[in-house]
């Protein structure tokens, strides 16, 4: 979705930014959001205090709240995925994988035991 | 029943709203389960971070070398602590294997997706107030009732999930039940595999995503890039989102 929203807008940013590289990759404020992601799913409580403190001055308090409550439904989101064994589709199989093999997204399915692209199995 | 009326930061309303339907939901019989043994599930998942077995597989290499007994709260059997605590702790290396051993060991396929549900709504609101530095709210009182266990016949295995899903076009025409036609109409065509993913368990799914869409974006609204619905960007939500399962080493 973050590649669509990309050239959808004619922008270019910078997917490795998901996987920890330093940076805004782009997007406006990227490195603090990433960092709060972060946060939010590590136990460092006064980080993330900090972070939020530094969201709300920056970008708001809605923006906050919008932050949040797309961290946490991918937090469960994540848990579904992974206990129920869904693969992705195939057509977002094929649009992502020059960059999911760039940045070893792959390795997420193979470490796992399963195919990452379901138009392999067939 | 949850309000989030002395957050230092002003949280929509729809959140809200949402968070209390969900909290409900828990504390009242589901398809198979009833209110008591959800409420039990959601403090399982809360508790599942203390637990030293799992904090010693999600150190080791392979986690599922190493046996033991859970740390739990007592009030569930082994196979479902296990079933919650590892997709609590270490869900990015669930296998295939892992999830037959559940299964084998007496928890229904239908079972298992409830459990599923209660523990994604738990997480999903626990980490809300984590990232807004509330404290967690209360779990509801559990409500008397008895789960109604249907079990959709329009679930198939085809070999895509670990689990039976329902396809759409396996609703259309006359289904058997009212979970069945309220996700017909809800879905009404194409959805994706995350949608499909609890529908073993049609209310699940449904109610599961009613959460997604409010913390989230609507269905209509994700693939709308000329506007923005929240106040950040569809970039800004893409990137927490892919940062959060990136850190989970969740492949979907």
């Amino acid at each position: 979705m973050l590649r669509e929203s990309s050239k959808a807008k004619g922008e270019n940013y910078d997917l490795a930014l998901l996987t920890g590289v330093k940076g805004d990759g782009n997007v406006p404020y990227g490195a603090l959001l990433v960092a709060f992601a972060e946060a939010v799913l590590g136990d460092d409580d006064a980080r993330l205090s900090a972070i939020r403190s530094e969201i709300r001055a920056k970008l708001g308090d809605a923006a906050l709240i919008d932050a949040a409550a797309i961290a946490a439904t991918f937090n469960a989101i994540d848990r579904v995925a992974d206990s129920t064994g869904i693969p992705i589709e195939d057509a977002k199989a094929a649009a992502t994988a020059d960059f999911r093999a760039a940045l070893g997204i792959n390795a997420f399915a193979e470490n796992r035991g399963e195919i990452a692209d379901p138009r392999d199995r067939r | 029943m949850i309000s989030y009326a002395n957050s230092a930061v002003a949280v929509r309303d729809d959140i809200g709203q949402a968070h209390t339907v969900a909290w409900r939901r828990i504390a009242r019989a589901g398809a198979w389960l009833d209110g008591a043994t959800r409420v039990a599930i959601a403090a399982e998942a809360r508790h599942a971070s203390q637990c030293r077995l799992c904090a010693r597989r999600k150190a080791a290499l392979s986690p599922y070398g190493i046996s033991g007994q859970h740390d739990s709260l007592g009030g569930l059997p082994e196979r479902v602590v296990e079933q919650i605590h590892c997709i609590i702790r270490d869900p990015g290396r669930l296998t295939r294997q892992w999830f037959d051993g559940i299964i084998a060991s007496g928890t229904s396929d239908c079972e298992y997706v409830e459990i599923v549900g209660v523990i994604a709504t738990v997480v999903s609101i626990d980490t809300f107030c984590r990232a807004i530095g509330l404290p967690l709210h209360p779990l509801p009182e559990p409500v008397v009732g008895e789960p109604h266990r249907r079990r959709p016949r329009s679930a198939r295995q085809r070999g895509e999930a670990w689990l039976p899903l329902i396809h759409p076009k396996d609703l259309e025409g006359d289904l058997d039940t009212e979970e069945e036609k309220v996700l017909a109409a809800y879905w009404a065509g194409i959805v994706s595999n995350i949608r499909r993913a609890l529908s073993l368990v049609p209310e699940e799914a449904f109610a599961w995503f009613q959460l997604v869409e409010t913390q989230y974006l609507q269905g209509k609204w994700m693939w709308d890039f000329a506007n923005e619905y929240r106040a950040i960007s569809h970039a800004q939500i893409e990137l927490i989102a892919g940062r959060v399962s990136v850190l989970n080493q969740c492949f979907y």
